[in-house]
This record gives structure tokens, C-alpha cells and sequence, in this order.
């Protein structure tokens, strides 16, 4: 697929200038997409007393969908929704009438801007299902013909690390992305599971001979199996498996040992993960000598009370350094972070 | 004789329900499993039930679908841009009525697409593929709306391109109109069904309220539950099923014992021998 360059032309624009009407609230409809959770009470309780007392001054940007009697926001959600409000306060509009929001009317998005617009507002939502979003980066890397991960950044507003997971989504059979889709989320996969379990799945099918005969597919739907009768209670645990495998690369028999509970993980459907490469990672240790080695780096570095050289090289040398060492911290610290824990509870 | 003759009304009115074909000794036995002061009440209930038959049911698929589409192709989409979206699960009453529709209208033959709406990936394809059109759901009866609002808002996160939505169904509670309207999804439907239809509503006139109390009894009496799923006691009742949200007095117990309704759920008869 051809690379398209970040400086190429962008997406079309999502608001255009529109025609100028005054709608009420019954007329318009939030986005699909609606953030329910996104907005700062406080942020509206304020704007909503300032449209108490001033009206709404800044149009709404909505457009009409073929078809459709009402109008979609595209933007002034917050606005739409404390007119909501202060109707429901028992406010009324000029002369005892319903309120109405001023609203430029434009065309419908083209189906990229509405991706984008839709990648936006799934930034800001907390605990987000990843898989439609992966979804629609499909669709922008199909249409656009771009893979690039830079580009897809500019394009999107989506983190790179978010681009890296959803193609780590991509990865996998649509039999398979249709469980994070599942309307019941009692019997839903959580996007995250194959996030983690790809590793996992990678590694087995290349060391163990038994699971290449058995399949990707088949070794995947046996990871599924395990993940509904609770056998991998959470899918952080699969990163033990993987660390299991990475902390003992300087010891051949260990690591074969932990090669063949691998293939004895996915084989048996009983075997849990905690039990089964538990006695592998010695945590709290690992844990500990890092803290400590955060400690002594920064105390060394403190030491050297180093804010300029004159040497240009040298310079150039350090700020290299620190930028690698600023990169490694900053993607360990994202993989640390809670928001991968499948536990946590999504909406 | 005055009994006879309800029994013979309520056969000949009613003919055609599939679960369980009605006959006038059939509503007879039904009437006879109440008190004899409690007949009155059972009778006036079941006189005010809004019967669906199969043939009425696909005349107003079939005509609202119609005008939803005449009015669709005079916004610029054509029978190709419009995606017919079964709800809920295989089996359940929504892909019948789809196909219903799609054998009566010809859908097929005339470039409309038909996806079962739990098929979420083939439904963004087929969203990606249009860009814009409008989304059909088809359902038999809509009551609360909420289940059905809970699958649309998820199957919402997914959603590609511009489309306008749609609800076809042969009857919608009044209580649904207001949730689809939230979302912007118009309702087709033949026939709205509100409160002042359903005798076991304060705002119907058929009982009093002290018969009204009598009747909600029964119908407690039988299961806890008893008016129907979040208590909307709805009357309308189709051809090939009544709705969970239809009192239990007229659907009868599960495996229908104790009492037997005379409009059974598929899944409240018992297995045959």
C-alpha cells in the first residue's frame, strides 16, 4: 500500500460554512458517536447559566442526512445540551415560545470526515472498546491508501501507540473481531485480549510444533476458551507469559521449560496463567531493583549538574542519549498504565 | 348461551394465531379457569386485545415500507442505498418479519441490502460501501423500546458514513416513540400503540379502578410479573406471537399450568409428548 506523506493534502473539511436557521431542540439530534460521559459538569453548569442569560450567541454546525427530518451536531453539543437542560428548568424563548439554538446548516460529512470526527471524540472517552475505532482506521487506510503510522497520526489525532494497537486488531479474522463486537457484554471480548494475547499467539506458533499443526485459528479460539471459563483471569496475565519468556533468555534449559508450558497453556484448558508461569517472574524483585535504578540514574545525573557544554558534539551526543532514554521511559510508562486492565470496567 | 357466542366471536376474530390455533371451546376453557365474578373482566380484557393477523400484518409492513421508500427516493436514495437491519437475536420475531417484507416487496430484487443487525462487521461494510443511505430496522412490535435502543446505541459506535434511520414495525408503544426519537430513528409504524388502548393503564377507560386493581391481581396472582415485561401490559398480540409485555392473564404460565393463556407464547407451551 503506497505511503501517504504527512504533508499530502488533509481530509476535507468537516464545517463548512452553512445556512444560518434557528432550531429547537426537537429538531436536532446528538452524534452517534455522542460522548455521554465527556463533559465537565461544572464547565456546563457554567455555560448553561451564561445561555440562561444571554441565549446561545454561538451557532451550532449541524447537517441533515438524506432522508432524516432532524438535524445531527457535528459541533455545539455542550450548547445543544444546556438548552436541553434549561428546557427542562422551564425556561421559554421569545414570546413564551420553545428556545432555539442558532445553527449553521451544512452538508453531511463526507464518510473520512465523519471517521475522524468519530476518532476525536474517541480520544476523550475513558475505558473506549477499542474495536470499532480500529474498525474505522481500516476504513481511512483503505480510502486514503496510507499505513504510515505518522501520517495516520496527523490524519486521525489518534496517539501512535493507539495506531499500533489497532492494527494489532487488523491482525486478526473478522470470526474473531466479531466477539469484541458481540451486543451482550457478558459473552464480549475485550479488544484488549487480543492486544495482549497477539504475543503471546506469535510466539507459540513458532516455537511449538504441536500448535503449528493445530492452526492460528484453532490455537487462537483455544486462548478464547481458556478466557471465558476464566482460565486467564485477566488479559494483563498474558504479559507474564511473555515476560517469562524474555527474562530467561540467558538460560537455555529455563527458557525451554517455559517454551514447553507454553504449549502445555494452550493445550490444557484447565491450566491457568497465574499458575502456570507464576513460579517464571519474580516480580516484586524486578519491580524493586527498577525503582531503584530510577533512583540512581536520576541522582547520577543530578550530580553532573549538567545544563551546558560548549563541546557541540558532545551535545548533540547527550540530548541523543536523553531522547532514548526519554522514549524508553515514556513507552514503559505506557505500558504500565492502568488503562489496559481488562478488569477495569468499559461502558 | 351469551358465553357461546363471546367464545365463537373471540375463535372467528382471532384465527389465525400460530402457536396455538384458537377455537371457540379453547376461549371457553379459558374463560371457565376464572371466578364467575372475574368472567366479566377476563371477557372485557380480552375484547380489547388488537389482534395483528398475518395478512394484516404484512399489509402494513408492505404499505409503510412503501411510503418510507417513496420518500427516501425522493431525498435522493434509491432502493440500492437502503439497508434493511434485522434486531435481536436469530429466531426472535425481527428476521421473520424481514423476510416477511423482503418476499412480500420484492427488497431483493430491488437492490435493497438485508443484514442481520447482531452482524456488526458486515453491517460497516456494507455502511462503507454505500456512504450514504438509511438504515431500516424491522421489528413486529416494539414496547419499551429500551432493548432494542441498549443494541442500536452499541451497534451505533460503528457506524460509517451518513445515514438516516428508520423503525418498520406493524405496531410501537407510545413509550418507544420518545427513545427513538432521542436518536433520531423515525418511526414506521401502522399502528401506535398508547396508553389509553390498554384497559390495565390508568388512562384507559375500559375498567374502573377497582376492576383495574382486580385484574392487575390476577394477573400478579399467576406470576409476579404479571402485566408484562416493565409492566406496560400491552394488548396488542400478532399472528404469530404475543409480546412479553402482553398480561399473563391472556398469555397463560410457562408450560401453561396453572393457568393457560389463551394467546401462549411460543416458549410458554409445553414440549409435546
Amino acid at each position: 500500500m503506497p505511503t501517504l506523506k504527512p504533508t499530502q493534502p488533509a481530509v476535507p473539511q468537516i464545517v463548512p460554512t452553512g445556512k444560518l436557521r434557528h432550531l429547537t431542540t426537537r429538531e436536532v439530534i446528538p452524534s452517534n458517536s455522542n460522548p455521554r460521559h465527556l463533559f465537565d459538569p461544572e464547565q456546563l453548569l457554567e455555560l448553561k447559566n451564561n445561555i440562561g442569560e444571554h441565549g446561545v450567541l454561538v451557532p451550532i454546525t449541524v447537517y441533515q442526512a438524506k432522508g432524516q427530518a432532524k438535524f445531527s451536531i457535528l459541533d455545539g453539543e455542550r450548547r445543544y445540551r444546556c438548552v436541553v437542560e434549561l428546557e427542562k428548568e422551564g425556561h421559554a424563548g421569545k414570546a413564551g415560545g420553545a428556545l432555539t439554538l442558532p445553527a449553521n446548516v451544512v452538508e453531511p460529512p463526507t464518510k473520512i470526515a465523519g471517521l475522524l470526527y468519530m476518532f476525536s471524540i474517541h480520544n476523550y472517552r475513558e475505558g473506549w472498546e477499542l474495536m470499532p475505532t480500529a474498525l474505522g482506521l481500516k476504513i481511512v487506510m483503505e480510502d486514503l491508501g496510507t499505513t504510515d503510522n505518522k501520517a495516520l497520526v496527523k490524519l486521525t489525532g489518534l496517539s501512535e501507540p493507539q495506531i499500533e494497537r489497532c492494527k494489532k486488531l487488523l491482525k486478526f479474522p473478522e470470526k474473531f473481531q466479531e466477539m469484541s463486537l458481540d451486543l451482550d457484554p457478558k459473552t464480549r471480548i475485550p479488544s484488549n485480549f487480543w492486544i495482549e494475547a497477539l504475543p503471546v499467539l506469535d510466539l507459540a506458533l513458532e516455537t511449538s510444533e504441536q500448535l503449528k499443526k493445530l492452526g492460528r485459528d484453532r490455537s487462537t479460539e483455544k486462548l478464547v476458551d481458556k478466557y471465558r471459563n476464566k482460565k486467564i483471569k485477566s488479559v494483563i496475565h498474558f504479559r507474564r507469559i511473555m515476560e517469562a519468556y524474555d527474562l530467561w533468555e540467558d538460560d537455555a534449559p529455563t527458557r525451554a521449560k517455559v517454551l514447553r508450558r507454553v504449549e502445555e497453556f494452550f493445550l490444557k484448558p484447565d491450566l491457568e496463567t497465574r499458575d502456570a508461569f507464576d513460579e517464571f517472574v519474580v516480580e516484586k524483585k524486578r519491580v524493586q531493583n527498577a525503582l531503584t535504578a530510577c533512583e540512581e540514574f536520576l541522582s547520577q545525573l543530578r550530580k553532573y549538574k549538567l545544563t551546558y557544554t560548549t563541546n557541540e558534539d558532545e551535545r548533540s551526543n547527550l540530548r541523543k542519549a536523553l531522547h532514548e532514554v526519554q522514549a524508553y521511559c515514556e513507552s514503559l510508562e505506557h505500558a504500565l498504565e492502568g488503562s489496559d486492565d481488562p478488569e477495569a470496567q468499559h461502558d | 348461551m351469551r358465553g357461546i357466542i363471546h367464545s365463537v366471536r373471540a375463535a372467528l376474530r382471532f384465527r389465525g394465531y400460530k402457536p396455538q390455533p384458537l377455537s371457540w371451546l379453547s376461549a371457553r376453557r379459558w374463560i371457565k379457569q376464572f371466578d364467575k365474578k372475574d368472567r366479566v373482566l377476563a371477557k372485557q380484557l380480552l375484547d380489547n386485545v388488537i389482534y395483528l393477523s398475518e395478512a394484516t400484518t404484512r399489509e402494513i409492513l408492505v404499505g409503510r415500507n412503501a411510503v418510507l421508500m417513496k420518500r427516501l427516493n425522493e431525498a435522493g436514495l434509491p432502493a440500492k442505498n437502503l439497508i434493511y437491519v434485522s434486531v435481536h437475536e436469530a429466531g426472535s420475531s425481527s428476521p421473520v418479519m424481514l423476510n416477511l417484507l423482503r418476499d412480500a416487496a420484492f427488497l431483493e430484487k430491488l437492490g435493497c441490502r438485508l443484514i442481520d443487525g447482531r452482524d456488526t462487521l458486515n453491517l460497516v461494510k456494507a455502511m462503507n460501501e454505500l456512504g450514504e443511505g438509511a438504515l431500516i430496522y424491522v421489528d413486529d412490535f416494539v414496547g419499551s423500546g429500551t432493548q432494542f435502543c441498549t443494541e442500536r446505541d452499541f451497534i451505533a459506535n460503528n457506524f460509517v458514513g451518513t445515514f438516516s434511520e428508520f423503525m418498520l414495525a406493524p405496531s410501537i408503544c407510545e413509550e418507544a416513540f420518545e427513545k427513538l426519537d432521542e436518536r433520531g430513528i423515525q418511526a414506521f409504524a401502522g399502528h401506535k400503540h398508547v396508553k389509553s388502548e390498554r384497559p390495565l393503564h390508568p388512562e384507559c377507560p375500559v375498567f374502573d379502578e377497582s376492576q383495574r386493581q382486580r385484574v392487575a391481581a390476577i394477573c400478579k396472582g399467576i406470576d409476579k410479573f404479571g402485566l408484562g415485561y416493565k409492566g406496560l401490559a400491552t394488548m396488542v398480540v400478532l399472528y404469530r406471537n404475543a409480546p412479553n409485555t402482553v398480561p399473563v392473564m391472556l398469555r397463560g404460565n410457562v408450560n401453561q399450568r396453572p393457568y393457560f393463556g389463551i394467546f401462549p407464547r411460543t416458549i410458554d407451551l409445553p414440549l409435546p409428548s
